[in-house]
C-alpha cells in the first residue's frame, strides 16, 4: 500500500496488525541411547528452556508476551524423532485476556515417531471474561508411537473472584494414529459461556476442567489405578486396550490439580515436569 | 416422491403424504430390532450418582445433549453420512468413533448401527455395510432417497423418546411428565435437524462433559439394567 493510498483509507478498514506472533519448532532425537535436541527454531515471542535432564528431553515453552489477546498467533511445531522421548510444558499458565477483535490463534501440531514417546504436559490455559481464543492441536502417532496429553483449562481465577460471563473460546484437539482418527475433542464456547457451563449435563458450574489422553500398550493396566485417584466429578474410560481418555471437571484449579498431579505422576512414571509443581 | 397405493375399488390414488416417511418411522421405530431400549447413553449412571432425579432435571439434561453435546454432534454425522461420497464413508465412520467419550459411548453406537445395517440391508436390499448408528442411518437415508431434514427431526426425537423411556425405568417419572418431556423437546429437534442438514465437520463439538463423564462412570455402575 503506498503511502498516499494508506492516507486516503478509512482506519476501519487497514488490516489488523497482529500483536504478538511467536513460532517454535523442536525435534529430538536418539544418540548414544540418550534422548537430545536435533532441531531447534524460534521466532518472535516464542522461546523454549531445556532443562538438563538424564535420558529424556523436556522443553519448557515459554510465551514471552505474557498472554494472549486479539489477533495474536502462536505455532508450536514438535517431532519426537524415532525412539526418542520428548516432553512439553509451559513454564506457567498461559492466559486468554480480553479481547476486543479477532480472535487469537494457537496452533500445534506434534509428531510422534516410531518407537518415540511424546509427553504433551502444558500448564492451565486460563480463559478470561471476554476472552476470544481459537486453539487447535494435532497429534499424528506412528503406530508403535507413545502418547501422554493433557490440556487443563480454567474459566476465569476463582480466588480472585474472577467470572467468564462471555467470550469465544473454541478448542479442537485431533489425534490420528497411522492416518487414521484415533481420538477427537472439540468444544466451542461461545456468547454466553457462564450460562452454558451451568447446566448439570454441561459443567455444573465447573471452573476447570481437563481432557487427558494415554496412548500406550500398558493402557488397560492403568485404569484401574487412575480411577483410584479420581473424584466423583470426573471419569477414566478405555478406548480400545491401548487408549486410555480422562476428563476430570473441579471447581477451580487447585481442585484440578488434587488429581490431576497424582494421575500425571503414575502415567509420566513421576516424570512431570518441575515447573508444575512451582 | 409421492407415492401410488391402490385402493380397494381397483383405483389408484395420488397420496400426498411421502411414502418413504413410513419407511422411516419403521427404521426409527422402537420395534425396529437394533436393541436401542437397552441403552441409556449414561443416564443410568447420572440417575445412580445423583445428577438428574426429576422431570425438569431430566428436561435440562436432554436439552443440554441436543444443542451442546453427543445428540447435536451424531445430528452432523447423521447429515454429512446422508450427502457423503462412497469413497468417504470409511473416514467418516472413524472420525465418528474417534469422537466417542468413552467405551460404551462406542458400542452403543457401533452395535446399534451394525443391528441397523444388518436388518436394513436384508429388507431394502441396500448397500449398507457395518458402521457406526449415526453414520449407517445417514448412508441409508441417502440411498433410501429420504430427505435429511426428516432423517435427522424423527432420529433425534426417537433418540429423545429412547432416553424418555429409560428415564421412566431408572426414576420416579409419571407418564404425562415423561410425555410432556418429550413435547418440550420437539423445538430443539427441529431446530437442530434444520442446523444439522446444513452443518460441517467442523461444526462438531461438545461441551456435555458430565453427560460423557455419566457415560464413563456407568462401566463401574454396581447394579445395571442398561448397556451404558
Amino acid at each position: 500500500m503506498t503511502a498516499k493510498a494508506r492516507a486516503t483509507t478509512p482506519l476501519s478498514a487497514m488490516p489488523e496488525v497482529p500483536r504478538t506472533i511467536g513460532t517454535l519448532e523442536v525435534r529430538s532425537k536418539v544418540r548414544d541411547g540418550l534422548s537430545c535436541l536435533d532441531d531447534l527454531r524460534c521466532s518472535g515471542a516464542m522461546r523454549a528452556l531445556f532443562p538438563r535432564m538424564e535420558k529424556r528431553l523436556e522443553a519448557i515453552m515459554i510465551n514471552t508476551s505474557g498472554g494472549l489477546t486479539s489477533g495474536d498467533r502462536l505455532s508450536v511445531t514438535a517431532c519426537a524423532g524415532q525412539a526418542s522421548h520428548l516432553t512439553l510444558t509451559t513454564q506457567a499458565a498461559e492466559r486468554a485476556y480480553r479481547a476486543e477483535g479477532r480472535p487469537a490463534k494457537v496452533c500445534t501440531d506434534l509428531v510422534v515417531e516410531p518407537g518415540a514417546c511424546l509427553q504433551w504436559l502444558p500448564q492451565e490455559m486460563i480463559v478470561f471474561d471476554h476472552c476470544a481464543l481459537d486453539r487447535q492441536l494435532k497429534i499424528e502417532l506412528a503406530p508403535s508411537a507413545k502418547l501422554l496429553m493433557v490440556e487443563p483449562i480454567v474459566f476465569g481465577r476463582s480466588a480472585m473472584g474472577e467470572t467468564v460471563e462471555t467470550g469465544h473460546f473454541s478448542d479442537r484437539i485431533e489425534i490420528r494414529r497411522d492416518g487414521i482418527p484415533l481420538y477427537m475433542d472439540s468444544l466451542l464456547l461461545s456468547g454466553a459461556i457462564r450460562a452454558q457451563l451451568a447446566s448439570k449435563a454441561t459443567a455444573h458450574d465447573a471452573k476447570a476442567m481437563t481432557s487427558l489422553v494415554y496412548v500406550a500398550p500398558d493402557a488397560e493396566a492403568q485404569l484401574n489405578p487412575v480411577r483410584a485417584h479420581l473424584p466423583q466429578t470426573a471419569g477414566a474410560s478405555l478406548l480400545s486396550n491401548d487408549v486410555l481418555v480422562l476428563r476430570i471437571l473441579a471447581t477451580d484449579s487447585f481442585e484440578l490439580r488434587k488429581s490431576l498431579v497424582p494421575v500425571l505422576d503414575l502415567l509420566s512414571q513421576c516424570t512431570l515436569p518441575k515447573s508444575w509443581r512451582l | 416422491m409421492v407415492g401410488r397405493i391402490r385402493m380397494n375399488m381397483g383405483l389408484q390414488r395420488t397420496m400426498t403424504i411421502d411414502a418413504k416417511l413410513l419407511t422411516l418411522i419403521q427404521w426409527l421405530s422402537p420395534s425396529y430390532p437394533i436393541g436401542a431400549f437397552s441403552w441409556s447413553h449414561g443416564l443410568e449412571a447420572a440417575v445412580a450418582e445423583g445428577w438428574m432425579s426429576n422431570t425438569t432435571e431430566l428436561e435440562d439434561w436432554l436439552r443440554a445433549l441436543l444443542t451442546h453435546g453427543s445428540l447435536r454432534n451424531d445430528a452432523i454425522f447423521v447429515a454429512l453420512a446422508h450427502r457423503a461420497r462412497a469413497n468417504e464413508i470409511a473416514e467418516l465412520n472413524e472420525t465418528s468413533k474417534a469422537y466417542a467419550a468413552s467405551k460404551e459411548r462406542l458400542r452403543e453406537a457401533e452395535r446399534q448401527g451394525a443391528a441397523f445395517a444388518k436388518i436394513t440391508r436384508n429388507i431394502w436390499d441396500l448397500a449398507l455395510p457395518d458402521l457406526q448408528m449415526p453414520v449407517a442411518l445417514g448412508l441409508a437415508g441417502q440411498l433410501a432417497g429420504i430427505k435429511p431434514i426428516d432423517l435427522i427431526a424423527i432420529y433425534t426425537h426417537g433418540f429423545c423418546s429412547n432416553l424418555v423411556s429409560a428415564a421412566q425405568r431408572l426414576m420416579k417419572l409419571g407418564q404425562s411428565n415423561a410425555q410432556k418431556v418429550l413435547a418440550n423437546l420437539n423445538v430443539e429437534c427441529l431446530a437442530l435437524a434444520e442446523d444439522a442438514v446444513e452443518a460441517e465437520l467442523s461444526d462438531i463439538h461438545s461441551i456435555a462433559f458430565f453427560s460423557d463423564i455419566a457415560a464413563m462412570h456407568h462401566e463401574t455402575v454396581p447394579q445395571r439394567i442398561f448397556q451404558s
